[in-house]
């Protein structure tokens, strides 16, 4: 568990954009339709899972984001947080979600990889190959959109002004990759 | 190439969805007490009509949700959207 091996390693710059693995980050899976998991997630993390479709949550530390009424995604900003942190994070939720019946803790760290796309073709780039209509994502800060890209699913995360994370599954990433890198060349 | 309106992630094109069939065939309650004839009509026929049509789709690349679709299988238009477990706002056309 945990051993954050990555086929990609590598950062890429072009022109009005900039390409790069964020790696090894904690992400973490739950499921629940209980009443209590909000106000459960509130304590252990400090924020609250958001109700609206397609958006998400966060504090300086963690992200939270939506992917389904009853789904959502954690992963945290922090490269250097401790492998001892991240094993009680996980402890912490599963001991007062997954052990009381309240919903699924599952670490998906290894299942995703974290690519960030910055710059100014970030949209320009997507677009090559996404169904996705960005008009309302590219402005609205925290924006989440799970589509595909290339025919590989990906899950979005607005952070910033042109400066999005996107999750791809660890055997589509280094495929995604080379996609990513080869219409680059072409924006 | 269409747009579902996703009841729980709003307008996507249609390549993030699956469709699941017809919709709203119940299960037999009995169905140790089906022939033979009957068991297969219930598994494996469908309507499968030129027109107004109720179908199941999946938000497969979204949200993954189940939800049911009314279409027009002649021309694609989405005639309504409704969660699982919900009446069709419209009988038939
Ligand atoms: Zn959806």
């Amino acid at each position: 568990m945990l051993s954050f091996n990555s086929p990609i390693n590598e950062e890429k710059k072009y022109n009005d954009l900039n390409i790069i693995e964020v790696e090894p980050i904690i992400k973490i899976n739950l499921r629940s339709n209980k009443r209590e998991f909000s106000t459960k997630i509130g304590k252990i993390l400090s924020i609250l899972p958001p109700n609206e479709a397609n958006t998400s949550s966060g504090n300086e530390k963690f992200n939270l984001l939506w992917l389904s009424p009853d789904e959502w995604l954690i992963y945290s900003n922090d490269k250097e947080m401790s492998l001892d942190d991240q094993t009680n994070l996980e402890d912490k939720l599963f001991n007062e979600i997954s052990k009381l019946n309240q919903g699924a803790v599952t670490n998906v760290s290894d299942h995703w990889v974290m690519i960030n796309l910055n710059g100014n073709k970030v949209y320009d780039l997507l677009s090559k190959s996404c169904p996705y209509n960005f008009n309302d994502f590219k402005n609205k800060k925290g924006s989440v959109a799970q589509t595909i890209v290339n025919h590989i699913n990906v899950i979005l995360h607005h952070k910033q002004e042109n400066n999005l994370n996107l999750f791809v599954r660890r055997s589509f990433s280094e495929d995604l990759w080379l996609w990513i890198n080869d219409s680059a060349r072409f924006i | 190439m269409f747009i579902i309106n996703c009841p729980y992630c709003g307008e996507r094109d249609q390549t993030e969805f699956s469709c699941g069939g017809e919709a709203h065939i119940e299960r037999p309650k009995q169905p140790t007490e089906l022939s033979d004839d009957q068991w297969a009509e219930y598994l494996f026929m469908r309507k499968n009509i030129k027109g107004i049509q109720f179908e199941r789709w999946n938000h497969i690349h979204g949200c993954r949700k189940w939800f049911n679709v009314i279409r027009d299988t002649s021309n694609d238009k989405i005639h309504a959207v409704y969660k699982m477990g919900e009446k069709p706002p419209i009988k038939s056309l």
